[in-house]
């Protein structure tokens, strides 16, 4: 049976390397991909929307539909994976054995990690703000916060961790971050724009292609504050397996 | 002159790094080999950037001095993460009770200190 | 093939040899920690290979996501089911 499936997945293989060479060459100006809307991005979206980054001007611009049901999944990945772990009746014990309580925490582990901990989250928000002109956004921004909490937790303790940032906060954090993008979204239409058409917002004062600027800041925090919750529950929830009393 | 101190600094940073993996390889048991791991890595990365970030002054601007600026504090974050990192993964390896290397092979008799030391730790 | 466009076709070579090799140990490798740490040297190349093919973005994201948290979520989850893995 497994020679069956290695034959298959060889030829599979290889018929995906052939495929592979009629693809355009790498970096080809001509290729489909690269004639049609390519070159209004990159001759328009400087001047449309004030964003240098053109990666970031088509994610939360162009394509602010796509980012905003990716951010949906995000969170409902996390609430899937809290439904899944959270107080269901385990019938085996749980496999890992649990440590022994340590007689005066690791003290090297916790102080680097206060000193990392800060200086991580302020890089966070500067992806975040920065996302505009260098490569960075509300994702990677959000990831950095998550990993910033999953280090607090892993060199303390979950529990310490968890009175900080409660399970309840990160529930309402992640949804807050689909409500603030589906809001910046829904205010545009009651402006009287299209769903996620920036433009309106150019009544608080701004023109119309600052507009668009801030409204991309305010999606990226959105998408920022979503991930770094939904990363932190995840963890919380893998690591002590559904029970939260102890991470890895 | 200064591309000379970049090449003495990377040549240098490379060198540990061969040091580094020749100790991850050769030496016999999980202690040592990150006591290899985690000193060569931190020196080795340390010397590689500092390489960089020099390099980067060739030509003197303001954007040339921050990317440098950026690099220093990677060097910074390296040395404190790098040893931590290599504390906790020694630690982990001591709770998990890794049998370390001795020279004459004596299975009967354990290591004088590790029952103390387990005992001072878990009394 | 062509390489003219890369930047360095060695340095291409190199790590698509060792994103392979990172592959089949994943798959080859029975302890499921040792698996979920090669997966992230996996990420870790592969974010090595966007950089190198200037999508800078994307090997950010795959920095953060791949090589950061993902590889600790694993973890966090194969210390919770059986070690070994069957085949």
């Amino acid at each position: 049976m497994k020679k069956i499936a290695l034959l298959i997945t060889l030829a599979v293989g290889a018929l995906l390397i052939l495929a592979a060479e009629d693809f355009p060459r790498w970096g080809d100006a001509h290729a489909p991909a690269n004639d049609y809307l390519s070159p209004y991005y990159i001759e328009k979206s400087l001047e449309e929307t004030a964003v240098p980054n053109i990666v970031t001007a088509v994610l939360a611009d162009y394509r602010g539909y796509d980012t905003m049901f990716e951010t949906t999944v995000i969170f409902c990945a996390g609430i899937t994976v809290l439904t899944l772990l959270r107080r269901t009746q385990r019938k085996a014990p749980k496999a890992v054995r649990p440590r022994p309580a340590r007689q005066g925490a690791d003290v090297i582990l916790q102080s680097a990690s206060r000193l990392l901990v800060p200086v991580m989250q302020i890089f966070a928000l500067y992806v975040l703000a920065l996302g505009h002109h260098s490569p960075g956004g509300g994702f990677q921004a959000g990831v950095i916060l998550g990993a910033s909490f999953i280090l607090l937790a892993l060199s303390y303790d979950l529990k310490t961790m968890l009175a900080r940032l409660s399970e309840n906060t990160l529930l309402r954090l992640s949804a807050l971050g689909v409500i603030i993008y589906a809001g910046i979204g829904a205010l545009c239409l009651l402006l009287g724009d299209n769903f996620l058409a920036y433009a309106a917002l150019k009544v608080f004062g701004f023109s119309e292609v600052m507009a668009h600027s801030h409204g991309i800041l305010g999606v990226e925090l959105g998408v920022a504050v979503t991930v770094m919750a939904i990363m932190f529950s995840l963890y919380v929830d893998l690591a002590s397996g559904g029970d939260l009393d102890e991470g890895l | 002159m200064l591309n000379i101190v970049v090449m003495g600094l990377m040549l240098l940073g490379l060198f540990f790094f061969f040091g580094t993996s020749v100790g991850i390889v050769r030496f016999p048991d999980f202690y040592s080999r990150l006591h290899a791991a985690g000193k060569g890595d931190t020196l080795s990365s340390i010397l590689l950037l500092a390489g960089l970030a020099l390099y980067n002054l060739h030509h003197l601007s303001v954007d040339a001095i921050l990317v440098s600026v950026k690099i220093l504090f990677i060097i910074v974050f390296i040395f404190i993460a790098s040893p931590t990192a290599t504390h906790a993964i020694m630690d982990a390896g001591y709770e998990a009770r890794v049998k370390h290397w001795v020279k004459r092979k004596t299975p009967k008799e354990p290591w004088p200190g590790e029952e103390r030391r387990r005992q001072e730790r878990h009394p | 093939m062509n390489w003219d466009a890369s930047l360095l076709w060695q340095f291409d070579v190199l790590i698509i040899t060792m994103v392979i090799l990172c592959a089949v140990a994943a798959l080859t490798v029975r302890d499921l920690v040792s698996c979920a740490i090669i997966g992230g040297a996996y990420s870790f190349l592969m974010c090595l290979l966007w950089t190198e093919m200037l999508a800078v973005d994307v090997a950010f994201t795959e920095a953060a996501v791949g090589a950061g948290v993902s590889t600790v979520l694993l973890l966090g989850t194969a210390l919770h089911i059986k070690r070994k893995s069957k085949d």
